[in-house]
């Protein structure tokens, strides 16, 4: 099973972006990892986000691989997951954290 | 990276205490680590599902890259729950703080991977010198 983790803000995303970016996150897991994923979408309610101590404007995807990953092999993907997010949300690359976790860890 | 998620029952964090909570959580984690504080982010809930809150009012957990000691998780962990004390007005068991580590090879942020720990200067320059490039060829 691959969990993914979709952390935004509110009102960062619209409905019609959201669309997009799930249909894109599931198939970027299912061309990479096999399976499409299991996707929990977190909206973080305003004034309760914070980077750098102030109103939070990142986004956060945090996905398990379906098998362990050398670096080599883990950045690409990275890249990969952060470029649909600053495509389909229009977000700046300062504005997105990508995760990638080997199998059997936890965390968001 | 790192990532903090403070969970609480509803009403536990006053609205106004958020952002001061924020700031103290970056601030330690910077002072202790060494971070810079473009890296540290702060999310609050409430009544959420994760981290399980179990019996306390409030749980901050932070997941942050590996390569930390056991000296700096321990003020972490005292040094934030002083401030989810002070500022929600809870009792020492009325509340829990812990951390879990991540691979620095594992986050990619601003489109860079992130720097293993002490390597976070450099990592700021040439981000930062890599940002400005980008700005200067935008069309």
């Amino acid at each position: 099973m691959i969990h993914c983790v979709c952390m935004v803000q509110e009102g960062q995303v619209s409905p019609g972006q959201e669309a997009e970016l799930r249909r894109e996150t599931s198939a970027f897991a299912a061309r990479h990892f096999g399976a499409e994923p299991q996707i929990n979408w977190v909206r973080i309610a305003k004034g309760n986000g914070f980077t750098e101590a102030k109103p939070s404007n990142s986004v956060i995807v945090s996905m398990n691989a379906d098998r362990s990953l050398a670096p080599s092999a883990r950045e690409p993907l990275l890249r990969e997951l952060c470029e649909i997010w600053e495509r389909s949300a229009g977000l700046s690359p300062n504005e997105v954290v990508t995760v990638i976790r080997d199998p059997q860890t936890q965390g968001g | 990276m790192p990532l903090y998620i403070c969970n609480a029952k509803a009403g536990c964090v006053p609205e106004a205490a958020k952002a001061r909570i924020a700031e103290d959580v970056t601030r330690i984690h910077c002072e202790v680590t060494g971070a810079p504080p473009t890296f540290v982010h702060v999310f609050f809930f409430e009544d959420g599902p994760n981290p399980p809150l179990a019996d306390k009012q409030a749980v901050l957990y932070g997941q942050i890259r590996s390569g930390r000691d056991d000296a700096q998780k321990a003020r972490i962990r005292q040094d934030m729950g002083a401030s989810l004390a002070t500022h929600c007005e809870l009792s020492s068991d009325q509340f829990a703080v812990f951390t879990t580590d991540t691979p620095a090879s594992w986050v990619m942020e601003g489109g860079d991977v992130l720097p293993e720990p002490g390597e976070e200067a450099a990592w700021l320059a040439a981000h930062e010198a890599k940002m400005a490039a980008q700005q200067d060829t935008a069309p």
